[in-house]
C-alpha cells in the first residue's frame, strides 16, 4: 500500500528501486494473508467470504482491546489469531452451514453465499460500531516504523515492514507444513479435491470445512494485526484489503495456496511499481488491469487446477 | 416458469401504473416525490442486476461502476456538449451499453467468482479513474443539471415533481422494454443459459454471444439509472458510486427475487425505506453515535440474510412453491 508518510527527496534511482521492491514485498505479504483466507474458504466451501474483512477487523479490535488492557502487542497478536480462528469456525458452523442447507437450487445458489457473507460483513461492522464506536483507533507498532537508511538515504522500509515480512513468511511455512506434512493437511486437501471421495474414505468433511474456515479466520486476524499499525482502526478499515486479497486470489486461480501468494506478490509489485514510476493515481486501476490481463490469458487464473470440479 | 403476460396486456398495465403514479405525484409533498424518484432509480438499477444475474447467470459486483459510466456520459453530454437533458440520459444508457459490450467480451470468458472478482476490481478502480482526467472534474465532479421544469406545466410544478416525472417515466419505459424483451425468444434463451449452460449450448444457443448481449443491455440499463441518480443529486463525482452501492443494489435484487421483474419496485422501496426507518427508530430510542450511524447498515444486512434464508428465490417463489413438481 502507499505509505502515508512523505518520502524524503528521491536521491538516486537505485534507492527508489530498492524501496519499490521492498514495499512491494511487504504490501504483497499482507495481500497474501487475505488471499490465503479467501482461498482456504473457497477451497473448502465454494464461498467467496466477503465477511472476511469484517472478521479480520473484529479480531483486530479484540487485539486492540487486549493492548489497551495489558499493553502487550505480542499477546494481542496471539489473542487476535486465536479469536480469528474461533470466529471463523463459529461462522461456518452456525451461519453458513444452515444457509447451505436451505439454499439448494436455482441461480440463487451462485449468489446466496455472496449475499449472505456481504450481509454478515455489514452486521459485523455494525456490531463493531455498537461496541467500539466509529472513531479511528490506532495500534502502536511493536517495533520502529522509521525507514532504514540505505546509502545515506532514508527509504520507506522500516523494521516494522521487515517484521511483517518475517511474520508472513513464518505463517506460510506453518501452513505449508500443516498442509503437506500432517494428516489434518491431507484431510483438508482431500476434502477440497473431492468431498464425496473424502467422505467415503472416512474423513469428516463438514468438520474439515469448518477447520478451513478457522485457519482462514486466523490468517485474517494476523493480516489485521500486521496491517492496522501505521493506519487507523475503524469498522471498514480492511474492506479494500479484502478486495485486493480477492483480486490476488483470483489471479492465483482461487484453488492453490501457492497461487494466492504468487498472485498477491504479482499484485504488490505491479501496484507499487506503477505508483512509483508512473502515477500515484494508478493505485486502483493497476489492480484491475493486472487482473484483466491475467484472466484474458488464463480465464481461471494462473495456478488453477486443471480438472474443473464445477464451481 | 411463470405464465407469460401478453405484450398488449403488459403495456396496458404499465400505462395504468404510470397513470397511478401521475395522480399520486399530484397529491404528495416534495419530500415524497424526491424519495419516489430514488425508488424509481434504484428499481431500474435492480432491473439491470436481475437481467444479468437472474436471467443470464452472470454475477456482477460492479454495477455501480457501470452506473458511473452512464452518469459521466450523461453529464458530459449535458454540461460540456450543451445538449438537451433527454439526450443526456439517452447517451448515459448508450455509452454505458457500449462500455458493457466491451466488458462483456471479457466477462463472457469468465465464470462465477472470476467474473465477480473482475467486476469488483472494476467497481473500485473505475471511479478513481475520473480523477485522472480534468474534463471529468476530479473529486469535485461535474454538475448534472436537467434544468427547470418546462414553463407550460405552470408555476406550481416543483423541481422535485420534475425529477419524479423524469425518473419514473424513464424507469417505466426501460422496465417495460426489458420485460418485453424477456418474454420473447431472448428471455427463453437467457433462462436456458442460466439454468444449464451446457444444455443451452447443445440446443444451438450461442452462449458466448448471448452472455455478451445480456451484459451490454444490463450495462445500458445500469447506465441510465446512473444518469438518473446523479440527476437527483445534481452532480456526478467518484464518491457518488461507492462499492457499497453495488452491494446494496445486489441486496435489493435478492429482496426483489432474482427470477422476475415484478418486484423491482419493492427492491427500490426497501433501499429507500430502510435508512428512513432506521432514522426514525434511532430518534425514538436514542443511543450512542456509533449505534445511530451503524443501525441502517445493520438493518439492511439483516434483511439481506433473512431474504436469503427465508425466500431464497424471491418473495414470489413462496407463493408459487406448490405449483412446482
Amino acid at each position: 500500500m502507499i505509505r502515508q508518510f512523505a518520502l524524503p527527496t528521491w536521491g538516486s534511482k537505485m534507492t527508489e528501486f530498492i524501496t519499490a521492491i521492498l514495499t512491494s514485498l511487504s504490501s504483497g505479504a499482507i495481500y497474501a494473508l487475505m488471499a490465503l483466507a479467501i482461498v482456504l474458504v473457497w477451497r473448502s466451501t465454494r464461498v467467496i467470504n466477503f465477511a472476511q474483512a469484517g472478521q479480520a477487523v473484529l479480531t483486530t479490535y479484540i487485539g486492540y482491546t487486549v493492548i489497551q488492557r495489558t499493553g502487550s502487542y505480542w499477546l494481542a497478536l496471539v489473542v487476535a489469531v486465536i479469536s480469528g480462528a474461533i470466529i471463523g469456525a463459529v461462522i461456518d458452523r452456525f451461519f453458513m452451514r444452515p444457509i447451505f442447507k436451505r439454499v439448494k437450487s436455482g441461480p440463487i445458489v451462485m449468489i446466496a453465499p455472496v449475499v449472505a457473507t456481504l450481509g454478515l460483513l455489514g452486521i459485523i461492522q455494525a456490531i463493531i460500531g455498537f461496541i467500539w464506536g466509529l472513531t479511528n483507533q490506532s495500534i502502536e507498532a511493536p517495533v520502529s516504523t522509521g525507514g532504514y537508511k540505505v546509502m545515506g538515504k532514508v527509504i520507506a522500509f522500516s523494521s516494522y515492514n521487515l517484521l511483517v515480512l518475517v511474520a508472513v513468511a513464518i505463517a506460510m511455512l506453518l501452513l505449508t507444513i500443516l498442509f503437506q506434512r500432517t494428516n489434518i493437511g491431507l484431510a483438508l486437501r482431500a476434502s477440497a479435491y473431492s468431498p464425496e471421495i473424502a467422505r467415503l474414505s472416512g474423513i469428516k468433511v463438514d468438520a474439515v470445512r469448518t477447520l478451513g474456515w478457522a485457519i482462514a479466520g486466523a490468517s485474517g486476524g494476523l493480516a489485521g494485526m500486521l496491517y492496522i499499525p501505521g493506519y487507523f482502526l475503524y469498522p471498514n478499515a480492511m474492506d479494500l484489503l479484502l478486495v485486493f486479497g480477492f483480486v490476488a486470489a483470483v489471479i492465483g486461480g482461487l484453488e492453490s495456496l501457492f497461487g494466492a501468494v504468487a498472485g498477491a506478490m504479482i499484485l504488490g509489485f505491479a501496484i507499487n511499481f506503477s505508483t512509483t514510476y508512473i502515477s500515484q493515481k494508478l493505485f486502483f486501476p493497476t489492480a484491475f488491469i493486472v487482473l484483466v490481463l491475467v484472466l484474458l490469458i488464463k480465464p481461471s487464473g494462473l495456478f488453477a487446477a486443471k480438472k474443473s470440479r464445477g464451481a | 416458469m411463470s405464465k407469460q403476460v401478453s405484450t398488449k396486456k403488459r403495456t396496458l398495465l404499465f400505462v395504468a401504473f404510470g397513470w397511478v403514479l401521475l395522480l399520486l405525484g399530484d397529491r404528495v409533498g416534495d419530500l415524497e416525490l424526491y424519495q419516489g424518484s430514488f425508488v424509481a432509480t434504484y428499481a431500474l438499477a435492480i432491473t439491470s442486476i436481475i437481467l444479468l444475474t437472474g436471467y443470464s447467470g452472470q454475477l456482477s459486483l460492479g454495477q455501480s461502476a457501470l452506473m458511473a459510466v452512464g452518469a459521466y456520459a450523461g453529464a458530459l453530454t449535458i454540461f460540456n456538449a450543451g445538449l438537451h437533458p433527454i439526450i443526456g440520459l439517452f447517451m448515459a444508457a448508450l455509452v454505458a451499453g457500449v462500455f458493457g459490450l466491451i466488458l462483456g467480451l471479457i466477462a463472457a470468458r469468465l465464470s462465477g467468482p472470476y467474473l465477480a472478482g473482475t467486476t469488483l476490481a472494476l467497481a473500485i478502480s473505475l471511479p478513481t479513474l475520473a480523477n485522472q482526467f480534468p474534463i471529468l472534474g476530479a473529486e469535485e465532479g461535474i454538475v448534472f443539471d436537467v434544468g427547470l421544469p418546462p414553463a407550460r406545466f405552470g408555476e406550481d410544478f416543483s423541481q422535485y415533481k420534475w425529477f419524479f416525472w423524469i425518473s419514473a417515466l424513464a424507469s417505466l419505459i426501460m422496465v417495460w422494454f426489458i420485460a418485453n424483451l424477456l418474454s420473447t425468444k431472448y428471455g427463453r434463451t437467457f433462462r436456458a443459459l442460466r439454468d444449464n449452460p451446457i444444455a443451452a449450448e447443445l440446443s444451438g444457443i450461442n452462449v458466448g454471444r448471448l452472455k455478451v448481449t445480456a451484459f451490454a443491455i444490463s450495462s445500458g440499463v445500469a447506465g441510465l439509472s446512473g444518469g438518473l441518480l446523479v440527476m437527483l443529486i445534481s452532480g456526478v463525482s467518484p464518491s457518488a458510486f461507492p462499492l457499497s452501492l453495488s452491494f446494496a443494489l445486489l441486496g435489493g435484487a435478492v429482496v426483489t427475487g432474482l427470477y422476475n421483474l415484478k418486484g423491482v419496485i419493492l427492491g427500490g422501496l426497501v433501499l429507500v425505506a430502510i435508512p428512513e426507518i432506521a432514522d426514525s427508530l434511532v430518534s425514538r430510542i436514542g443511543g450512542s453515535e456509533g449505534f445511530i450511524t451503524t443501525l441502517p447498515g445493520f438493518l439492511v444486512s439483516a434483511l439481506l440474510i433473512l431474504a436469503v434464508v427465508f425466500t431464497p428465490n424471491g418473495p414470489g417463489h413462496l407463493i408459487k412453491r406448490h405449483h412446482k413438481k
